[in-house]
């Protein structure tokens, strides 16, 4: 395969960038994972002979074989569990769930069995399993294929949760992913499969808990995740135009959180606007919004502002989908709303 | 084989009387919370152990596992500092009675929800599988987990994926409070058959079926055909102890039916009884010297 051919060309600097998309960034991570240990195995509905809904498995079951790229039932509990005890036992398993909404008919062992694993065995037990799932609305799928649960997620202790939003992160991050000794679950967002960017010839790691200041500003500091990102630069741009220099920062990782380059550019802009896909009550947002007010509350010039969707399901039309959805427009207005006010109490 | 059997007795007269020990600390309120006791499964527990290979193969179990954890070869005394919620215990309290491991012996895991150690154990399976060492993965369940989707999804993913992993199905007729005929519809072992496993049943009362039937079905296992043994216990001590049954800890009817057998194979009386007493004193010891010294200490 072209991986396995430039990877033993002789690596030196200036490093080689090429333009691909997010998918085949993941699927260039896995066919190198793979081809790098033979413990991983790769786990999920549809992931061998069709490649995976999302294609990001492609090709790994023609060059690993099936015994290591299993194709299930359709039964989240009996696969997720599988890998689960797998990785308690001296594999390396990568499941592919292909919504984050199948969650919910394999919950415990996420919730019971993955997340709790090493905390019950006192450091005993390993449990190097990635979970790799979907996010995201705007395609029509409707209100059970296109949540965003990486708030609920992040909340259970023991699991570290990625949403990567550019190619070069997602690649990076996946590989990350595989080098941890704990659960991962690795959000994709089905928006993004299609974004282009810049990824280095080898794949570089990109670290798990550390965000990107992806845009530096003064004014307003905006953290997005996700496809949120994307939305987060477009408004930017709009307002830099008009004068107002907004921080946009991605996380990457929802947990472990990256609050203190968060903090350091609040202390900077006094201003926070967390953008975010997930839940509108108790979610990541205001899980942000939590640290930065207890973490910098002297520096805030205006109150801590967020924009979610509503409280609601993700509807299906395409008119209302679009309303539920925070967008650049609706980012540069709370901005605008929030360069008005000024707390001078400090 | 009567030299088998009364090394067997002896085991099961040490996870009877462990189990009699962990009672009385309860009773005592020594032991943060419920314990679920393994009384009335002690045949079972130390039979299916004996065919096993704490180097290859890999056990989960339910809530209710002190005694199969103890016959695969956990240590006793961490077991009991565990129950009890003590530094020294296999997890140094963190996990407790209903989340025992030990894969050093062979015992994954326990756990806290009906069902959820069967899917682990196809894991279990799997690392064996993946690595041809001939080990297998061992699903250790009530009958009351067998309604669990848990259990019926994974008996077919092991079919499917032709995984090396064994389904033990400890039939005491009681789910919690709920008797099994208001709460199972059709045949358990019907259903394993139904999904394409090697089906066989047993009662751990009938000790030299049981040594037999849990033989072949390791054996079946061992070549990459899960199998499944519906295999009949008593449960001597309620859900959890104090929960209004007897507290006669002396034998269970498969132990007193192991008793007859092994007198029958020209063993004397008088070496029955020195095995179950020293069993007793090994036990009664161990979660004593659990118990010393300060809680949490």
């Amino acid at each position: 395969m072209q991986s396995r051919l430039l990877r033993k060309l002789p690596q030196g600097p200036p490093m080689v960038k090429r333009d691909m998309t997010l998918q085949q960034a993941l699927n260039q991570a896995l066919h190198q994972m793979m081809a790098e240990n033979d413990s991983v195995v790769c786990i999920g509905e549809d992931i061998a002979v069709s490649g995976g809904v999302f294609g990001v498995t492609g090709g790994l079951a023609e060059r690993f074989g099936n015994a290591r790229v299993i194709d299930t039932p359709i039964s989240e509990t009996a696969f997720v569990g599988m890998a689960v005890g797998a990785a308690m036992t001296g594999l390396k398993p990568m499941v592919e769930l292909m919504f984050c909404d199948f969650a919910g008919v394999c919950f415990d062992q996420i919730l019971n069995q993955a997340a709790k694993a090493r905390f019950l065995s006192n450091n005993r037990l390993e449990l190097p399993l990635i979970i790799r799932t979907t996010m995201g609305a705007g395609d029509g799928s409707g209100a059970m294929h296109s949540q965003s649960l990486h708030g609920l997620f992040a909340c259970i202790p023991g699991l570290t949760v990625v949403c990567p939003s550019t190619p070069a992160d997602a690649a990076g991050l996946l590989k990350a992913s595989f080098a941890s000794a704990d659960p991962v679950v690795f959000m994709e967002n089905k928006q993004l499969y299609t974004t282009t960017g810049p990824v280095g010839e080898d794949l570089p790691v990109v670290p798990l808990g550390k965000a990107a200041l992806v845009r530096a500003g003064g004014d307003v500091t905006v953290v997005a995740a996700s496809a949120m990102v994307q939305q987060a630069l477009k408004a930017a741009s709009a307002l830099e135009s008009g004068g107002v220099s907004v921080a946009v920062i991605d996380p990457r990782t929802i947990k472990p959180l990256d609050i203190d380059t968060i903090i350091t550019s609040v202390e900077k802009t006094g201003r926070l606007l967390v953008v975010d896909e997930g839940a509108a009550y108790g979610g990541f947002a205001d899980a942000v919004i939590a640290q930065v007010t207890q973490g910098a509350f002297e520096f805030l010039r205006s109150k801590p502002g967020k924009l979610t969707p509503p409280d609601t399901p993700v509807p299906y039309a395409v008119l209302a989908e679009q309303a539920w959805l925070p967008g650049a427009k609706d980012i540069e207005k709370a901005v605008l709303n929030m360069m008005d006010q000024n707390n001078d109490n400090t | 084989m009567s030299k088998t059997a009364l090394h067997h007795y002896q085991r099961c007269c040490f996870i009877r009387a462990f189990e009699s020990a962990i009672a009385t600390q309860a009773a005592a309120g020594n032991v943060p919370g419920l314990v679920h006791l393994s009384t009335g499964s002690e045949v079972a527990d130390v039979v299916l152990a004996s065919h096993l290979d704490s180097r290859l193969d890999q056990v989960t179990g339910s809530h209710r596992s002190h005694g199969i954890a103890l016959a695969c070869g956990a240590e006793p005394l961490e077991v009991a500092k565990e129950i009890l919620g003590k530094e020294g215990g296999l997890s140094d309290g963190l996990g407790g009675t209903q989340h025992l491991i030990a894969p050093e012996a062979g015992f994954l895991t326990s756990n806290g929800i009906v069902g959820a150690q069967v899917p682990m154990a196809a894991g279990a399976a799997l690392s064996a599988k993946t690595r041809a060492d001939g080990g297998i993965g061992v699903a250790v369940f009530g009958d009351g987990a067998a309604n669990q989707g848990a259990v019926l999804e994974t008996m077919n993913l092991a079919v499917v994926l032709k995984l090396p992993m064994l389904f033990v199905m400890y039939n005491n007729g009681m789910a919690q409070t709920t008797a099994a005929a208001t709460a199972t519809g059709g045949s358990l072992i019907a259903r394993s058959e139904s999904f394409g496993l090697e089906a066989y049943t047993t009662d751990s009362a009938d000790y030299a079926d049981c040594i037999r039937v849990f033989g072949k079905a390791v054996q079946t296992a061992r070549r990459g055909t899960a199998a499944c043994v519906d295999v009949a216990v008593t449960r001597d001590h309620g859900h959890y102890f104090g929960d209004g049954d007897a507290d006669d800890f002396q034998a269970s009817t498969a132990m007193k039916s192991l008793e007859k057998y092994i007198l029958n194979q020209s063993i004397s009386l008088d070496s029955l009884t020195a095995a179950k007493n020293r069993a007793q004193e090994d036990a009664v010891a161990v979660v004593a010297q659990a118990a010393a010294g300060a809680a949490d200490g």
